[in-house]
């Protein structure tokens, strides 16, 4: 027998593509039910202060209109549990305070939408505002030092600073960012008997289901969420919004099923934002290019209303060799609505300060930005001293620079031209951390040879539909077109969310654990059974592969899952899997804070209970781009992108994945910036007309090489590779930019204004 | 609140079949494919025309379906997505899905009759032509260069039987 | 949106009497800019008078000029053969605009008549917008704004006049033909916009329920050479920040006839004639340019977030003169 090429890794076509080119996928905006009522909602138009009087009468008796809900009438509920990673927002409608621009204060549900949205202009509303605290510079305002209890530390960073040959002390700025999926964020619901279905734009089924159930005091078994597509969501869905409690309520009251759509302005206000940041980072080196101190200091930007884990110092520690860092987080609350995690949440912004900071290093001693930081490479964890589960950022670096021609750089600023345009090559490197959460999926194999995999998961665009096929087919050793997935129903196995680059890792393990379980199960009916050519097999003794399981001892003995089910009279046959984080992984966690609190003796203690770092992946990020310095006009010209992402499950969804985020840092770096009124904190560009985000005129070829290999730390290898892409691109532009001109932009985005001579 | 305006009664042929409205004047082309006639392939991604979510052929032409009102289309054709597949995938639904041109998929219905009207105008020339007059259909998950790419194997495709 | 009643008249006659005799009456051309106006709830008409279908829509050309029916769409124009020729200012400015499927949507009278895009203007919720509702003041002078004009712009407001149609029509002279119930009437564009003063409200000479018929274009004479330069953040699918239609005839190594319009910083389309004297009789060079393009950007008024737009719209002018130049035979 021979093997068969693996499924896992082969880039398959995205087994949802016929439906999302037919227009047949069912998004939450998509689905129709009898009865249907819709819904629009009044937003506040100052940011803190009290309502002091609303009149809907006018809206009430408009045409189709059913019912009104302000804060006099609407049902009072219970609060969501709270939550570290993911709070839940205050609940909707309970008084007449307000707390920041465009909380919901008022909902209309008619007939149609457009009843629905002409009715909710006419309502009035008289409020008394208080002066909001609006941004990071608003005076009067205390920062609050380690908010979440992660700043980490080793060695002696002052003393460092002041013995180094140079240092680069530097502050850099990165504004509000709007996740602005291009779906707009969509729920129905409908209550049937005690029982509450609710269709939502969500990455995080079982949180809204579990807060819904809090919410409306039923058990979380009388709620079913369902997600079968998103519409992108880049960690806009990860929480529970006050809309989705709205709809499920306005369900409720009127007996009738209810959708809400957002508005594209609304998208700005009430699914959160990624916060703005200000950074200060030092460095200090010695003439030969050892980093010797790192000191990064970040405030950022929170709201009052949620309290969001949002630390943006965290990866500095684990980055590079360095004897004395220092990794300080600062937060300052403010009447915003909240920010949310946003694709490479606090690393995107951290990690623009970092690796600029690197190339005004590199400049200062006269060294090769990859030199530099192959020198100061980190062989093992930096902060724990741990072996790292897998490591090849040596290799992006290697890779990525031979693929882009980094060779070719002259490394003076404004020494490359053409025509009006100065060129510029820049580059970073991205050290993303890991994350894994535990995991349920169920497989079910039937006797027609298929295999049906069941998880609660939820696909927004990653591939998670594919390359579970996959996973589950190669662990079978079956065609994946005899294997469908199953997922966006909280009815299904729990799955976490799609979301801190983790459920490719978690799910695969989970599936992987599955296929293992069915063969076992299969097996042990096999074995017992004298007519089988697996008679008195264990797993050790077998192969799987086309369909079959074969005997090692002599692969032409064999059998098809089918016969032996048929053959035991079972038309099919379930089993569970499961996954969950290594040990080591709260090991590092811990492990670092250890050695920030203890030093070396926090060092032993890690070293003496804990063997590996698990990894998340790396990259290396290569730009080259055009300056015209009289106009200010800067232009991303091509990419080059090397990235260690383990244990690859499908290679074309895979460099999908890192050209999507590669595009979202684009935005990042050139464009994307929330502003804000003073006083109302009004967002004044809150339309995608306003708010510009890239376009494909702005998007140029990329290139995305794997390297590296499978992943020590789980089953499957799996590193996850949904936010690298996009972290580590301002930076590389950025330096490519100094390259280009010979000017320093230490605040995203970059503007005209800046880069005009 | 004595302002009652007649309903409009309009005619519009959609993916060949006459469909019969009577209906809010307020009510946009988008809104009565999605929520009239339950054609739910179009996508909805602003409502203000800056996205080119909505994007479906209007006598043959590529326009926004949320900023036309549905009155306007009375006798008109209208093309969506729906209408693109016969027992087979157009070329460009197989281009899209060979090439990956995208994730969430949100963007897609759009993209792909962006593209079809493309084709018809003679703008797929070089990738930068591609890209210019594709830039009225954005991509949140960044799908560009596989958008790209699946709209030059169909051109490309063309030119070879041309 | 509030509710309205649609109708579609048969002819320009009957169009005309039905806005001109209700004052909450609006054309509906195109609809890009008024359908979407009226979801914001800033334009609130109750009768929608649908002139899509009337026989507007024609492109007659002489030798001297095009006249393009008013409802001609920006695609259509665009695909003009003789605009590439004799005027490709115009057909840059048209490319530059939108997208394709907005540019099939709307039409020429429509981006014209096309309204601001200030954000303070297109949210009602903001009370302070003397545009919207006279006399309320400008929340826009106060708060962030970046596309907005430094060029016609006071305090009462900063609205730019964002078409770039607009820009390359007022550079080539077009003159505008309108129809009102009492007959008919020619406009050169130059004269057709109206600074906001203390009346922003009044953008412009239409009497409510005037039709712009045509736009007629006169054609540059052969050998001229022309161009539109528009710099925006994205490489497409924006509004200018700033921009400029340059139209240069030049003969034996000098200037004959300059025109220039600018785009991204006037409250309404900008022509530039202090720097087309400086030009004319001049023969082409950067320092001419360079005094044209510091004599067009003058008397600004700023804010702190347009303040960039004065060198940058001078850099601007002075590149599409010196790109035209160099295109010249
Ligand atoms: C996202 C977006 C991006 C855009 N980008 C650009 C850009 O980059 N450059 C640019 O130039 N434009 C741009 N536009 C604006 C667009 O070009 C205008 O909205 C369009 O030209 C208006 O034409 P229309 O036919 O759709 O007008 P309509 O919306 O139908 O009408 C506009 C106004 O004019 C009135 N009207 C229309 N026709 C006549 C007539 N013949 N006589 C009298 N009154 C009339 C209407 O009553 C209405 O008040 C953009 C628009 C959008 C939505
Ligand atoms: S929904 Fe029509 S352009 Fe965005
Ligand atoms: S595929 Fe998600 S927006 Fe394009």
């Amino acid at each position: 027998m021979t093997p068969e090429p693996r499924v896992i890794g082969l880039g398959l076509d995205r087994v949802d593509g016929p439906a999302k080119v037919t227009g047949a996928a069912t998004y939450t905006m998509d689905v129709a039910v009898a009865g249907l009522l819709h819904a629009a909602l009044v937003r506040s138009t100052f940011a803190i202060g009290t309502i002091t009087s609303i009149e809907t009468a006018q809206a009430a008796a408009a045409p189709g209109v059913v019912a009104v809900f302000t804060h006099h009438n609407a049902p009072r509920m219970k609060k969501p549990s709270w939550n570290l990673i993911t709070p839940p927002p205050p609940v909707p409608l309970q008084d007449a305070s307000v707390h920041h621009y465009g909380q919901y204060i008022a909902m209309v549900v008619a007939e149609t939408p457009q009843q629905a949205t002409a009715a909710a202009a006419l309502i009035r509303v008289e409020h008394k505002a208080a002066t909001a605290s609006l941004s990071l510079d608003a005076p009067a305002l205390k920062a609050r030092s380690n908010p979440y209890f992660l700043d980490a530390k080793r060695g002696d960073v002052e003393s460092a600073l002041a013995a180094a040959d140079i240092t680069v002390d530097a502050t850099f700025s990165t504004k509000a960012n709007a996740h602005n999926p291009l779906g707009l964020f969509s729920t129905v619901a409908y209550w049937e008997g005690g029982r509450l279905v609710v269709h939502d734009s969500t990455q995080n089924p079982y949180l809204i289901r579990d807060s819904l159930a809090k919410v409306f005091s039923v058990s979380k078994d009388k709620v079913q969420v369902l997600v079968p597509y998103v519409g992108g969501a880049f960690g806009a869905g990860l929480r529970l919004w006050q809309h989705v409690i709205l709809t499920a309520m306005a369900a409720r009251a009127v007996g009738r099923p209810v959708k809400t759509v957002l508005t594209r302005p609304q998208m700005f206000t009430g699914i959160g934002h990624r916060p703005a940041t200000i950074q200060r980072m030092r460095i200090g080196a010695l003439r030969d290019g050892t980093i010797t101190a790192i000191d990064h200091e970040a405030t950022s930007t929170a709201a009052k209303v949620a309290n969001v884990l949002y630390p943006v110092t965290l990866s500095t520690p684990a980055t590079y060799r360095c004897d004395n860092v220092r990794g300080r987080d600062r937060q300052v609350r403010l009447d915003i609505p909240s920010p949310a995690h946003m694709r490479g949440p606090g690393e995107a912004e951290g990690n623009f300060a970092l690796e600029t900071a690197l190339d005004e290093v590199a400049y200062a001693i006269g060294m090769d930005p990859i030199d530099l930081r192959m020198r100061n490479y980190a062989k093992v964890h930096p902060q724990t001293g741990l072996a790292w589960s897998s490591k090849a950022l040596d290799e992006c670096y290697r890779q990525g620079a031979e693929r882009f021609g980094w060779a070719d750089r002259t490394p003076r600023p404004r020494s490359m031209r053409d025509g009006h345009w100065l060129v510029g090559y820049g580059m970073a490197g991205v050290t993303y951390g890991h994350f894994q959460a535990k995991c349920h999926a169920s497989l079910t194999v039937r006797d027609d040879g298929t295999v049906l995999v069941r998880s609660g998961a939820t696909d927004i665009g990653q591939g998670t539909y594919t390359v579970i096929t996959q996973v589950a087919a190669d662990g079978l050793g079956l065609d994946p077109a005899n294997v469908r997935f199953e997922l966006g129903d909280t009815d299904l196995p729990r799955a976490p969310q799609a979301g801190g680059s983790g459920l490719a890792t978690a799910l695969s393990n989970a599936v992987r654990d599955a296929t293992v379980n069915a063969i076992a199960a299969l097996l042990s009916l096999a074995s017992a059974d004298h007519a089988s050519p697996l008679h008195g097999c264990s797993a050790r003794d077998v192969v799987v592969a086309g369909g079959r399981i074969h005997r090692k001892d002599d692969a032409s003995r064999s059998e098809t899952y089918g016969a032996i089910l048929t053959r035991n009279g079972r038309s099919e046959l379930t089993v569970q899997g499961s996954s969950a984080p290594s040990r080591a992984e709260t090991g590092v966690l811990l492990g670092s804070l250890a050695v920030s609190r203890m030093g070396r003796a926090g060092r032993r203690l890690v070293e003496a209970t804990h063997a590996i770092a698990p990894a998340g992946a790396f990259a290396a990020h290569f730009v080259e781009v055009r300056v015209d310095p009289l106009l200010g006009r800067l232009r991303v010209k091509r990419m080059v992108s090397a990235v260690d992402a383990g244990q690859v499950l499908n290679e074309k969804l895979a460099r999908s994945q890192i050209v999507g985020g590669i595009v979202g840092g684009i935005g990042q770096a050139l464009f994307e910036e929330i502003t804000t009124d003073e006083g109302s904190g009004r967002v004044s560009n809150a339309t995608l007309a306003d708010y510009l985000v890239p376009v494909n005129a702005d998007v140029p070829d990329i290139d995305v090489v794997f390297v590296g290999e499978p992943d020590s730390d789980n089953a499957v290898g799996v590193k996850g590779i949904g936010e690298i892409g996009l972290v580590g691109v301002a930076a590389a532009i950025g330096n490519a930019v100094h390259h280009a001109t010979g000017k320093r932009l230490r605040s995203l985005p970059f503007t005209i204004t800046e880069l005009m001579d | 609140m004595s302002f009652e305006p007649p309903l409009v009664r309009t005619a519009v042929q959609v993916n060949g079949f006459e469909r019969k409205l009577e209906a809010d004047a307020r009510l946009t082309l988008l809104d009565a494919l999605r929520d009239v006639i339950g054609l739910t392939g179009t996508k909805k991604g602003c409502d203000q025309g800056a996205c080119g979510a909505c994007t479906v052929l209007l006598e043959g032409r590529r326009v926004l379906s949320c900023l036309t009102l549905a009155a306007q289309c009375d006798g008109r054709q209208v093309t969506t997505i729906e209408a693109l597949a016969g027992d087979d995938l157009h070329p460009l639904q197989a281009a899209f899905i060979r090439r990956d041109a995208f994730q969430c998929g949100f963007c897609t219905s759009g993209q792909i009759m962006s593209a079809v009207a493309l084709l018809d105008e003679g703008r797929a020339g070089s990738d930068d032509e591609i890209r210019e007059f594709m830039s009225g259909n954005l991509c949140r998950c960044g799908a560009y260069p596989n958008i790209v790419a699946a709209i030059r194997d169909v051109a490309g495709g063309r030119n070879h039987d041309a | 949106m509030r509710e309205f009643a649609f109708v579609r008249p048969t002819n320009v006659e009957q169009a005309v009497e039905l806005v001109t005799g209700d004052p909450d009456a609006a054309y509906l051309a195109g609809g890009t800019t008024l359908v979407d106006l009226m979801k914001d709830g800033v334009l609130r008409p109750r009768r929608v008078v649908d002139i899509a279908r009337l026989p507007l829509r024609e492109v007659i050309r002489t030798d001297h000029a095009v006249t393009v029916g008013a409802l001609t769409t920006m695609e259509e124009l665009a695909a003009e053969p003789v605009l590439a020729e004799r005027a490709p200012v115009l057909r840059e400015a048209l490319l530059a605009g939108a997208s394709t499927q907005l540019r099939n949507m709307a039409t020429i009278g429509g981006n014209l008549l096309q309204r601001a895009r200030c954000r303070y203007f297109r949210d009602p919720s903001v009370r302070a917008c003397n545009k919207r509702s006279p006399g309320s003041g400008c929340a826009a002078v106060d708060e962030s704004a970046r596309m907005h004009a430094i060029l016609g712009a006071g305090e009462s407001c900063i609205a730019l006049h964002a078409s770039d149609l607009a820009v390359a029509l007022v550079a080539l002279d077009a003159v505008v033909h309108l129809q009102g119930t009492t007959g008919t009437r020619r406009v050169p564009l130059t004269e057709f916009y109206r600074v906001p003063g203390s009346t922003p409200e009044r953008e412009n000479v239409l009497e409510h329920g005037q039709l712009i018929t045509a736009v007629e274009i006169p054609l540059p004479a052969a050998g001229t050479a022309s161009g539109y330069l528009k710099i925006r953040d994205r490489a497409s699918y924006e509004f200018a920040l700033v921009s400029a239609a340059a139209v240069l005839e030049i003969r034996d190594g000098v200037i004959h006839d300059a025109r220039m319009g600018l785009g991204g910083v006037g409250t309404i389309p900008w022509r530039a004639p202090t720097a087309e004297s400086l030009l004319r009789g001049a023969r082409p060079g950067t320092g001419v340019f360079r005094a044209a393009a510091a004599s067009a950007i003058r008397d600004t008024f700023t804010v702190p977030g347009t303040a960039f737009k004065v060198a940058l719209a001078r850099r601007t002018i002075e590149r599409a003169l010196s790109t035209v130049s160099g295109g010249t035979p």
